[in-house]
């Protein structure tokens, strides 16, 4: 027999016996598709953080805090353990903020492309000329240096080189201070109003206080998680803001830092990460900060994958038990076919295609309802709670995951098929013609 | 004298072991020859359905040889058996064995399926096979719709669609009342006649074992007699081996044809 023969006749020979077949297709589908669908989601997810680590500095982006700080944190949790104040013990790893001496050491590391120090920004509110309202602004992020991409709408990524003041706004707030999209935005100016520290002590209303500083609107970011973090500001325009805050601060207050963010060779990251702690700072990646995020993901997964995995189990049971069924009903039908010259190895190879192909319509049905269900969430998810994250679907379908799944889905079944198989296979003609 | 087709020598057939050994056939030695009608004729549990699952090779004896055409089938490896009985052998048996939920169309094709002849090609051969048992006409019914004379009949086109050299016939009225039974032994002999098939046919029939030119008795695993009633299959023999030869040409002109 040829093998299209084969497939076509085992194909036939599945569907003589509909219900029963249905039923054990039905089983390997509900294995399938939870399988298929839970790995388009977890797609979905990590691509949704992909893009977002991309658009807020890439793999090679380090967000850089003193150790002490976070060990601080850590031993105010906690509320335990009692650690012993020295006067003149003051270790690098034990300020709470970031010493010359360290920036020095960090801008000395192989790998390292850039480091800045983040000095603490306090923005009072945000207009522009086309509206009298003022409007309070909660963060204003220093925009990642190099190549690294960040999504916009409209215009490009605030020039971190330039001495320009510069600003990319959400999209947000590009409707808020009166321009009429992002487009018209663009090259249009806004004004930020920061506090005087020194000065806020003694002025008698805040507003005496405040200066104030106009950006040009280079860009308007792309909806996402990490744009909805606020505007995003050039180097120049970061450093002025800290400078008009601490106008009359001695020197050494004025350079205090907490933060710092360091472009980085990605190949390098942990490498650069170890040495940074031995310089008493702790860094994190993007990946480190979303990893919970992730790993909440990936567990689902597990648990999904755990699931499919049991209901393939029982399906490849209810194969064993189909193809027992058929071998025993068609007894007198292969003794014939052994008759008329059949060899064994094809007998085995017939029973061996129907259990495959129970497991390729399984797989093709789980594709199919997954799908369509995939593509229905994604619809719907665009048309409620995501609408403001166009560039994220939460289903994302990868036709080489899909046919792998198909395919060890088939090979589930094809070993579940070789019990009967091989029943099949050394049957006697003789016998087989006179079983009744 | 004309050429052996089958021969056995010294066939014995032993089921079982040692205590419970039942020795189904002891020593046969047969020849049979090319256009013949055989009846192998006994009572049930005198062996005869046993020689003719080892003539037809289906089965292989505990001792002894079966030769066809002069070679010796025991060293034959199972592929090779199974191939010589895909192209040389017709099967039609007393129960029919048909696949009720296909075609008639497909029941006949199957010998041709295995044998892994082009679609086409089966198609044709099987509807020639069919219009000699004159069943063209139900060959898009399904098997199960079929009268059992019918059935019969479709097993018999199904065992000529490969042009065999011998069929194998094992009771093949036996579940048919008389008339239609009549048909199909008709249906047979005419093929041995007029195509010079070798017919083996296995019957505890002796209306049906009449007919054949030759019958031989087995009782107790032994053959009692082997008379040859009629010497006139040897015209039959000529005329198939005639048909073979144009049959083979056809095919050679065909392939010269498509080169």
């Amino acid at each position: 027999m040829k093998l299209t023969d084969i497939i076509i006749t085992a194909n036939h020979n599945l569907f003589r016996s509909k219900t029963r077949t249905i039923l054990t297709i039905i089983a390997i589908f509900i294995g399938s598709f939870t399988i298929i669908l839970s790995n388009a989601i977890n797609s979905g997810v990590n691509d949704f953080i992909d893009k977002q680590i991309e658009s807020a500095g890439g793999d090679g982006y380090l967000e850089i805090m003193p150790t002490a700080v976070t060990e601080n944190a850590v031993m105010a949790l906690s509320g335990n353990g009692a650690v012993e104040y020295k006067e003149t013990g003051n270790a690098p790893s034990e300020q709470p903020y970031i010493t010359n001496e360290q920036i020095e050491k960090v801008r000395a590391i192989d790998g390292v492309e850039s480091f800045d120090v983040l000095h603490t920004t306090t923005v009072d509110y945000i207009t522009s000329n086309k509206i009298d309202k003022k409007y309070k602004l909660f963060n204003l992020n220093l925009v990642p240096r190099g190549n690294v991409n960040l999504d916009v709408t409209a215009g490009r990524k605030p020039d971190s080189e330039s001495t320009n003041l510069e600003i990319a706004l959400t999209e947000d707030l590009t409707k808020t201070l009166g321009f009429e999209n992002a487009e018209a935005a663009i090259g249009e100016t806004v004004t930020l109003a920061i506090p005087n520290t020194i000065d806020c002590y003694t002025a008698a209303t805040h507003s005496e206080c405040q200066r104030q500083v106009t950006a040009t609107v280079v860009g308007v970011q792309a909806p996402g998680v990490m744009a909805s973090g606020g505007p995003r500001a050039n180097l120049a325009l970061f450093e002025k803001v800290h400078e008009l805050a601490s106008d009359g601060m001695s020197q050494e207050t004025k350079s205090q830092a907490y933060q710092a963010t360091a472009q980085v060779d990605p190949a390098r990251v942990d490498e650069i990460k170890a040495k940074l702690k031995d310089i008493g700072l702790t860094a994190m990646t993007i990946d480190d900060q979303v990893g919970m995020i992730r790993t909440f993901f990936d567990a689902i997964l597990v648990v999904f994958n755990i699931f499919g995995g049991i209901a393939l189990l029982a399906a490849a049971i209810g194969i064993i038990n189909t193809l027992f069924m058929s071998v025993q009903e068609r007894t007198r039908e292969i003794g014939l076919e052994k008759a008329l010259g059949m060899s064994s190895g094809k007998i085995f190879l017939s029973f061996s295609t129907e259990a495959i192909l129970l497991g390729f319509w399984g797989s093709v049905l789980g594709i199919a309802l997954s799908m369509l269900i995939g593509f229905g969430l994604n619809a719907l998810a665009h048309a409620t709670f995501l609408a403001d994250l166009p560039t994220f679907n939460i289903v994302v379908f990868n036709p080489i995951n899909m046919l792998i799944i198909a395919l060890i889905i088939m090979l589930i079944a094809f070993i579940a098929g070789t019990a009967p198989a091989i029943r099949a296979a050394k049957k006697d003609p003789i016998n087989s013609l006179r079983y009744e | 004298m004309p050429n052996t087709v089958i021969e056995a020598k010294n066939l014995t057939k032993t089921y079982g072991k040692k205590s419970a050994a039942f020795t189904a056939l002891k020593n046969i030695n047969l020849k049979i020859y090319e256009g013949e009608s055989v009846a192998i004729v006994g009572k049930s549990g005198s062996g005869k359905s046993t020689l003719m699952h080892l003539l037809a090779l289906l089965d292989r004896p505990t001792k002894g040889e079966i030769y066809v055409d002069g070679k010796n089938a025991s060293n034959l490896k199972n592929n090779d058996l199974n191939k010589l009985r895909n192209e040389r052998f017709g099967f039609v048996f007393q129960q029919f064995f048909m696949n009720a939920n296909n075609t008639v169309l497909e029941n006949v094709l199957l010998p041709l399926k295995i044998a892994k002849i082009s679609r086409k090609e089966r198609k044709k051969q099987a509807e020639a096979a069919l219009k000699i048992v004159d069943l063209e006409s139900k060959m898009k019914n399904k098997a199960v719709d079929l009268s059992g004379g019918q059935k019969q009949r479709v097993c018999i086109a199904r065992a000529v669609v490969n042009n065999p050299q011998i069929i194998f016939a094992d009771e093949p009225t036996g579940n048919l009342d008389s008339a239609t039974g009549d048909k199909i032994t008709d249906l047979l002999f005419e093929l041995n006649k007029k195509q010079g098939v070798t017919l083996i046919v296995v019957t505890h029939d002796e209306d049906l074992a009449k007919l054949c030119n030759r019958i031989v008795r087995i009782s107790d695993g032994k053959i009692i007699s082997d008379q040859t009633v009629r010497k006139d299959y040897q015209k039959q023999a000529s005329r198939k081996r005639e048909t073979e030869a144009a049959r083979v040409r056809n095919a050679n002109e065909k392939k010269g044809g498509k080169k």
